[in-house]
């Protein structure tokens, strides 16, 4: 195993006795778990960068410092802009910020490890330990302990949003893990590094994962998002989440945003968005699960069918007079519909006392009637007595979050 | 007019009357906007125009402004009074250029922050490499650490003005600023320590009252004036050290950072860091301007503790002038001793890949935390050292930190010209003069100072005895 410290330090020669520095080493991001080593660089005299596949190589030496190869002058000479669309170890990955996926955090690569197999030199590891900075100062000479954290959990990032859509390759690795647990991960990174990352997702995953970051990190790392991309991720996001996120951004970015969406994704957003932020229909969300009490327990199964494609929440289903007016009359948990038996009446085992919320009340009062409640959520009536959304305990627990310190328990940590 | 109370779950809901209209057609603070989407006119009250006018610049101000306050910290105070007692309002045209020069450089480091999303020394980490990097913390270190003792020997002295003794006073000082940090919530606190900075604008009024020369004061101000005496060179640098800190840069960037900016909402937040430095810099000249007209037209030159800097304000305050000084400086200290170590904690763990940022628990930032404990548990140990020569430790700090500075502009100046890092918020012409203007001042203010202290190693005098 080599470290990339030792290696800056080797020189290559040929069978000719011809003896360069080597200047660094291009890697190939691929499918393959650790990428492979493609060309070595090095200058001539007059500066000119020369690569040289690694194939041509016949023997890497770490005793004598050197990489044998059987002929430099059958190196190519690399012009600028090849040069910026390889991916040089070096310049790109050592010192970079990469993911250990394994930990859960965002670090620097100090120093990196290679092994050479079947006469392929592989990007096995990074050390991102403190050791690897003494051992890149000593230039190798004093190895220390190695905390080489294993190239096979880490995502490497370019700080460019652009990048994933432009074609560059990437591992994805990071998509295995839960959404929230990426959010977390990229409320540590730099804006312009977490808007690569959502680039690089498949849009379920990075659509939830935007729903989790923190408020003013989602609007900043939104706004670098590309605009097809961000409507798309508007569109899957819960029609609350998407319309706090509507209202931080200014008014005529709004209204583009929202002028681009689905008609039907549209519509319960503005809804939502009618109501000033400090109400009850502030913080409300009007994806709810509604059945007409005149059906069986069966059909309502049917009926509600296409619809739990959908919501975020399930608990409570509404029973209203009919799908129309929504009226509102009662309620059902999932469970009483997945236990009772089909040909029952919605109506009979409905409860019909419920504690409401008009959508003008203030949020704080909401919010504390909701936890208050212990229940999951409380519905939010219209006017007519239609049911217009409900206030979930999530919703409730974030609007007191806010408006308390949320640093305070801290102190208990 | 009583509004029944809502539903309570006592009835079943279908049997209830419907809700008052009364409490629908309630006032709302915010009138939301009308747009006209797909053919469709409606109000949105969960939208709301951005604040225009006054409050919209109320609301950008931020960083800028803690970074311009905590700048006039107590060596600072030092500086500018002995430049006023000894030279009297001949070194007023430096503040004027030096404040252009400042409000540059400190927009240009919070342009590199909303640019990049990244502090300083992370970014010559990743664009200079590794050596280059540890250069620049080293460098910090230094400077910093000397800076927060100055900060705590400020906090010391004015306290001791207040017949409170330090080894009193600056403990209880470090301890009240970790528990803040660490704990409490900083950012309420950054106000209070804010507010109290507002006394210094005391100086106006008293210099006012002292009845200065404004003939003087405007030539001063227009024309530059040149002493050969090695006192006017080493006040010169002083006085470029402690108005342009590298500290300044560290923490405008990060905190831009922190604001969570974005690239395309950059614009409007230069009203905030030229805001900050312009105030920051009126209360630099006006200190001169007020110790110029009471100590040195007194013929009072030297100023040796914080009592003979408070007498400038006599004028506004009579006896009182000892206590408000002593309000100001030990605010204004305060507050750069929560920022420093602050800013210097941050942008090492940054440049290192730990976590960081007072959002934090102790758990999660243990490095940053840690650095930030070591930096306050210096400053305030060395400050408590019996007999410390007060005024030459601080006149010594702002030097070094002149000495510093041209690393640090030079290091700006690159980046905020890369391309690949700043896009379209790269520097333009008349930035890049005036950012190179300011970076040729300082190293040639700097080099004749390290020149003349060689020469004087050598025997040599070159300007004749200060």
């Amino acid at each position: 195993m080599l470290t990339h410290s030792q290696l800056r330090r080797f020189a290559v020669v040929d069978t000719h006795g011809q003896r360069v520095k080597l200047m660094d080493l291009a890697i190939e991001l691929g499918d393959a778990e650790y990428p492979a080593v493609e060309y070595l660089l090095f200058r001539t005299r007059d500066k000119q960068v020369m690569c040289l596949p690694w194939r041509m190589v016949q023997r890497v030496d770490p005793a004598q410092r050197c990489i044998g190869v059987q002929d430099l002058g059958m190196a190519e000479p690399t012009s600028a802009e090849e040069l910026g669309q390889m991916l040089l170890l070096k310049r790109d990955i050592l010192d970079a910020m990469v993911l250990d996926l394994l930990n859960r955090r965002a670090t620097r690569a100090n120093d990196l490890s290679l092994a050479e197999e079947d006469g392929t030199l592989r990007l096995i590891g990074a050390d991102t330990s403190a050791w690897g900075v003494l051992r890149r100062l000593s230039r190798g000479r004093f190895a220390g302990r190695s905390d080489i954290y294993d190239w096979k959990y880490i995502e490497f990032l370019r700080g460019d949003p652009q990048a994933p859509l432009t074609g560059a390759k990437y591992y994805r690795r990071i998509e295995r893990l839960p959404p929230g647990e990426i959010a977390n991960l990229s409320d540590s990174l730099p804006y312009l590094h977490a808007a690569e990352l959502l680039h690089l997702l498949p849009d379920a995953i990075a659509t939830d994962t935007l729903e989790s970051l923190l408020p003013e990190r989602q609007l900043q790392v939104f706004e670098e998002l590309d605009e097809q991309r961000a409507v798309r991720f508007l569109a899957n996001m819960a029609p609350d989440r998407a319309a706090d996120l509507l209202g931080a951004l200014e008014p005529d970015e709004a209204k583009r945003f929202l002028e681009q969406l689905p008609l039907e994704r549209m519509n319960p957003i503005i809804e939502l968005l009618r109501y000033p932020s400090d109400t009850a229909g502030g913080i409300m969300t009007n994806d709810v699960l509604f059945v007409a009490k005149h059906l069986t327990v069966a059909e309502a199964r049917q009926a509600l069918q296409p619809r739990l494609k959908r919501p975020d929440f399930i608990l409570f289903i509404y029973v209203v007079d009919n799908v129309d007016t929504r009226q509102l009359c009662g309620v059902i948990t999932i469970r009483t519909l997945l236990i009772t038996s089909d040909a029952e009446c919605i109506e009979n085992i409905m409860n019909p006392y419920l504690i409401t919320i008009r959508p003008l009340e203030p949020a704080a009062t909401v919010a504390q009637r909701v936890i208050d409640s212990d229940l999951a959520a409380l519905p939010v009536v219209g006017q007519h007595g239609q049911i217009v959304g409900a206030v979930t305990i999530d919703a409730a627990i974030a609007q007191l979050a806010v408006a308390g310190s949320y640093r305070l328990p801290r102190v208990f940590s | 007019m009583s509004i029944p109370p809502a539903p309570q779950g006592l009835e079943a809901v279908s049997d209830l009357q419907p809700p008052p209209s009364a409490l629908q057609r309630r006032q709302f603070g915010t009138a939301g906007l009308r747009l006209t989407l797909r053919g469709r006119t409606i109000r949105l009250r969960g939208l709301r125009r951005p604040p225009t006018g006054a409050l919209r610049w109320l609301a950008i101000l931020g960083p800028g402004i803690v970074a311009g306050a905590a700048g006039n910290d107590g060596g600072a105070i030092a500086s500018y009074s002995s430049a006023g007692a000894q030279f009297g309002y001949d070194l007023l045209w430096l503040i004027v250029i030096l404040t252009v020069s400042l409000a540059v450089v400190q927009e240009m480091s919070a342009r590199l922050g909303a640019a990049t999303g990244r502090g300083l020394l992370d970014l010559i980490r990743e664009r200079f490499g590794l050596s280059w990097a540890l250069f620049a913390i080293s460098i910090v270190l230094l400077a910093n650490g000397g800076l927060i003792v100055s900060e705590f020997v400020g906090i010391g002295s004015g306290m001791e003005l207040m017949g409170v003794s330090k080894y009193i006073s600056v403990p209880l000082a470090a301890a009240l600023v970790w528990f803040l940090v660490v704990v409490g919530s900083y950012n309420r606190v950054e106000k209070i320590f804010l507010i109290m900075t507002l006394v210094f604008f005391a100086y106006p009024v008293a210099a006012v009252l002292a009845h200065p020369h404004w003939n003087e004061v405007a030539k001063g101000v227009l024309m530059p004036k040149f002493h050969l005496s090695a006192g006017y060179i080493t006040v010169f640098v002083g006085l470029i050290g402690t108005t342009l800190t590298p500290y300044q840069q560290l923490f405008q960037q990060s905190a831009v950072v922190e604001k969570g900016l974005a690239r395309r909402h950059y614009g409007p937040e230069r009203i905030d860091v030229y805001a900050g430095q312009v105030f920051s810099n009126l209360v630099a000249i006006f200190i001169i301007i007020a110790t110029a007209a009471t100590l040195h037209a007194h013929g009072k030159t030297a100023i040796n503790t914080a009592a003979d800097a408070a007498q400038a304000l006599q004028p506004i305050a009579g006896n009182a002038a000892k206590t408000i000084f002593a309000v100001g400086l030990v605010g204004a200290s305060l507050l750069s001793a929560a920022v420093l170590p602050l800013a210097t904690a941050y942008s090492i763990s940054e440049a290192f890949g730990f976590a960081k940022g007072v959002s934090l628990d102790f758990r999660r930032g243990r490095v940053f935390f840690g650095l930030f404990t070591f930096l306050l548990l210096f400053g305030a140990g060395v400050a408590l050292i019996p007999n410390v020569p007060v005024i030459t430790l601080l006149v010594g700090v702002q030097v070094f930190n002149g000495i510093l500075l041209p690393v640090f502009l030079l290091f700006i100046m690159l980046l905020i010209n890369d391309r690949r890092l700043t896009g379209n918020l790269k520097n333009t012409r008349l930035y890049n003069i005036l950012g190179w203007g300011t970076f040729a001042l300082v190293t040639i203010a700097v080099v004749v100072l390290l020149g003349a202290q060689a020469l004087g190693l050598f025997g040599l005098q070159l300007f004749g005895g200060s």
